[in-house]
């Protein structure tokens, strides 16, 4: 094998007249690939209250709260910042009532009141936030 | 006192420190610029996680475990799900081998690749730093597209995977192969050929193939002394058996025949993954699996990028672990460090501890 | 009124604040075209100078055990020695501040006060990645000195002078890169030697001693430093392509040159591993020094043939 110096000129002249590859974000933003596992997602229509889901959490970052258990009313209270993103609960659900969001995923904020995320039906959500949480 | 001190001028490399981007500590006794003596203190990333795991139920402990290391997350939690499988009696369906066979292997590339740049980096070479890594965010954006995430994939459930791969996947995934075939043969041409990195490299930290073995080398570390040993060739796990890999070995036992077994690695990855993207077998993805797993106990050993990764695990019949017990390779590697140390310039150290690539994290867990 | 010039000279233009928003341009110029050549963005065009700000901002921890005269004052020097070099040197193409028979040896003197400096502040402080740097800093400071030297002699005993205008003069005329090409590459090399960049950055090595003998140094005293090794960049290239690119008579020429050869510097950075301090030092005695001292006799012999 012949030894060479400077064995990376090519790359270093074609790099010269070639744009940078460095992402510009968050000047500029990039859309995330379809699976990417963002902010949990929860539609209530669907929820039998099986509470598979909150079983299996690693992290024990979601809590279903009744509202009406004859009606399947439950709203799901979902502590992002304990949340591992691992999808978990979306594999345990067998109502597709789960799924991670491909857009939400710029989860920073200044307070700590914004991690918790309160789902579920709009009267639900009245009724439980309008009186003092259990 | 005094004369003791003066004979004994320790140089400490770390826990903080710019050659570790993890915290160890290692303390090289020099004299002038030689280095005399080397000792290495490790546990400051300690996180009880052995422990913690006895308080989850199974499928919990899979993210726990994953959360080990950031760069071979896939492998600790597949040799977990491995494991528990293995105990629960569960045959996990062959498509869902074969998706953690490509995850692992392209798993084992972005460490390869991420390691060829801290290894440059660490000799003073920041244009091969900034090429390698350049390249590997096409590694890191295929698994992104994968699975959902660049770090921890979450790729396993007990008794399957979460994730398929589509037609359109797996040509994403050739054209990365593709691109990255190409750069990984310039890349092997560098290593090999330009006179200041070789000057770095050649013959600096050299074992003989029975140092290897008596220190007890793990993974590309022990096969660059041309110690064939490679859990996926000698106990094939998942679909290894189907799609074999061949033994990447090198007899020099340099620093330099670390760099060519990685990078050599890297082609049979590509190659491996290519082959199962053509022959994918058909069928599910998960089977059932118990809540409570039957008493017994179960080791489980698979390949991680740096080494032989062993599992212990032992359920007492219950929702949770009895214990599980990792041991990770680089605990074994970290022998090179302290064996070979001696005789070698201090500029030579960082080179050594980025040639056995230790993951501390792994390391104390 | 001359001596208003003269303090005008010293502190604004064409020395002092000048070669410090020169240096730092030019330090921004180098980090920009390495960045380039790897393919990635590099800082914007303010961040040496906010650095520096920032830097001279900020508290200066006096490390315990050391001589706390010679560490406040040894970055002071060295920052005041590149300064004073840059009053004789051709800075912007324009004629320097001052000028004096012999002024080439005093300028060549000035510019090692950096390294000296650096050298001492490491040797100063009780931290061993200071030390083990002063030592490295010294050890390539003697390696490279020489042949530095002799790459500057080189075009000086051709023009017959030793004062760097005349030798500037004469160099417009004369583009010695052709007649002395070793004395060139060699100067080129020995000024990345002196400003410890990138392969003989091992005094500095990051990933082995942290920042070599600056390792004890914040705040106000690194700021100082890192000001010294700026101005440096700028005199060095300055003093190089005066000698061995045909001269600089105005600002165009100064920036032309100039820039060419920092592109020329910053493709060397980026090229190479970094050299272990034994081969930095044998590189320099047995390649660097020899080929210098062969191309400087044939000068010698030829000038002597010549007239
Ligand atoms: S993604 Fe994982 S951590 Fe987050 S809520 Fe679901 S199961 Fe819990
Ligand atoms: S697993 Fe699905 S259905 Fe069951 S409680 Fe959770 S969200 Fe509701």
């Amino acid at each position: 094998m012949k030894l060479r110096f400077a064995s990376m000129f090519g790359d270093m002249f074609r790099s010269l007249f070639k744009k940078p590859v460095t992402e510009m974000y968050p000047f500029k933003k990039t859309s995330a690939p379809p699976r990417l596992r963002g902010e949990l997602m929860y539609n209530p229509e669907k929820c039998t209250g099986c509470q598979l889901c909150v079983k299996d959490c690693p992290s024990n970052a979601i809590e279903l709260i009744t509202v009406d258990k004859a009606n399947k009313h439950f709203v799901m209270r979902y502590h992002l910042d304990r949340c591992t993103f691992c999808a978990q609960c979306v594999e345990n659900c067998r109502f597709e009532c789960l799924g991670m969001s491909n857009e939400q995923w710029e989860l920073a904020a200044l307070n700590k009141e914004s991690f918790t995320v309160h789902y579920g039906r709009e009267e639900d959500l009245q009724k439980l936030l309008g009186k003092p949480l259990p | 006192m005094e004369n003791e001190k003066r004979e004994k001028f320790i140089v400490p490399i770390g826990p903080q420190h710019p050659a570790l981007k993890e915290p160890g500590h290692f303390e090289f006794t020099v004299d002038g610029e030689t280095v005399t003596g080397a000792t290495v203190r490790l546990g400051y990333v300690h996180r009880g996680i052995e422990k913690a795991t006895e308080d989850r139920n199974w499928t919990q402990n899979l993210y726990l475990l994953e959360r080990i290391c950031g760069i071979c997350s896939h492998s600790h939690a597949m040799a977990y799900s491995l494991g528990v499988e293995k105990l629960a009696g569960v045959a996990v369906p062959p498509r869902a081998q074969a998706i953690r066979q490509v995850t692992a292997e392209l798993e084992r590339i972005h460490s390869h690749l991420l390691w060829l740049g801290v290894a440059a980096h660490e000799a003073g070479f920041d244009t091969l730093f900034m090429f390698s890594w350049r390249d590997r965010e096409t590694i890191m954006d295929i698994l992104e597209e994968l699975t959902g995430n660049r770090v921890n994939y979450s790729v396993n459930v007990l008794g399957g995977v979460k994730i398929d791969i589509d037609t359109e996947r797996a040509d994403s995934i050739r054209k990365g192969m593709d691109f990255l075939e190409e750069r990984t043969t310039h890349y092997l041409k560098v290593v090999t050929s330009d006179e200041t990195f070789l000057r770095r490299t050649r013959g600096v930290g050299f074992t003989t193939t029975e140092q290897a073995e008596t220190l007890g080398l793990v993974g590309p570390t022990a096969r660059a002394a041309n110690v064939a040993r490679d859990v996926r060739v000698d106990v094939p796990y998942i679909t290894y058996a189907d799609f074999p890999i061949t033994i990447t070995l090198d007899t020099r036992g340099d620093l330099e025949a670390r760099f060519v077994v990685r990078i050599k690695e890297l082609f049979e990855c590509y190659r491996v993954i290519r082959l199962i993207l053509d022959k994918l077998p058909a069928g599910e993805l998960t089977t059932r699996m118990p809540r409570k797993i039957k008493e017994g106990e179960t080791v489980s050993r698979i390949e991680a990028p740096r080494g032989e990764l062993f599992y212990f695990i032992k359920s007492g019949g219950g929702e949770k672990p009895e214990r599980v017990k990792v041991r990770t390779p680089s605990i074994n590697n970290f022998a090179l460090v302290t064996g070979t140390a001696v005789g070698h310039q201090l500029a030579d150290m960082p080179m050594i501890l980025a040639g056995m690539d230790p993951c501390f994290s792994c390391n104390d867990r | 009124m001359d001596t208003v010039k003269d303090i005008l000279a010293l502190l604004f233009f064409p020395a002092g604040l000048a070669v410090i928003f020169g240096g730092l341009a030019y330090e921004w110029i180098d980090r920009k075209l390495v960045a380039q050549l790897q393919n990635r963005i590099g800082p914007r065009w303010f961040q040496p100078a906010a650095d520096i700000v920032k830097l001279l901002a900020k508290e200066e921890v006096l490390p315990e055990g050391v001589d706390q005269w010679l560490f406040h004052s040894l970055p002071i020097i060295a920052l005041a020695g590149v300064l004073t070099a840059g009053l004789y040197v051709p800075l912007f193409g324009l004629a320097p501040a001052h000028s004096f028979a012999g002024d080439l040896i005093v300028t060549i003197y000035l510019l090692s006060m950096l390294t000296l400096c650096t050298g001492l502040a490491g040797a100063n402080t009780n931290d061993h990645f200071s030390l083990i740097g002063a030592t490295r800093t010294l050890t390539q400071l003697f390696s490279y000195e020489a042949p530095f030297l002799l790459t500057l002699l080189g075009p000086a005993i051709v023009a017959g002078s030793w004062q760097i205008s005349e030798i500037n003069a004469y160099a417009g005329s004369h583009w010695m890169i052709l007649t002395q090409p070793i004395g060139f590459i060699v100067s080129m090399i020995g000024l990345m030697g002196k400003l410890e960049l990138p392969p003989f950055d091992a005094p500095e090595a990051e990933t082995e001693i942290v920042a070599g003998a600056m390792t004890e140094y914040s705040g106000r005293g690194w700021a100082l430093f890192r000001l010294g090794k700026n101005v440096e960049l700028l005199i060095g290239l300055t003093l190089i392509a005066a000698f061995y690119l045909g001269g600089l008579d105005n600002p165009l020429t100064f920036l032309l040159k100039t820039l060419v050869l920092l592109l020329t510097v910053a493709g060397l950075q980026a090229l190479f591993a970094r050299l272990r301090i034994d081969q930095t030092v044998g590189l320099w005695w047995r390649v660097g020094a020899l080929l210098v001292l062969v191309q400087l006799l044939v000068t010698i012999v030829l000038k002597g043939v010549l007239t």
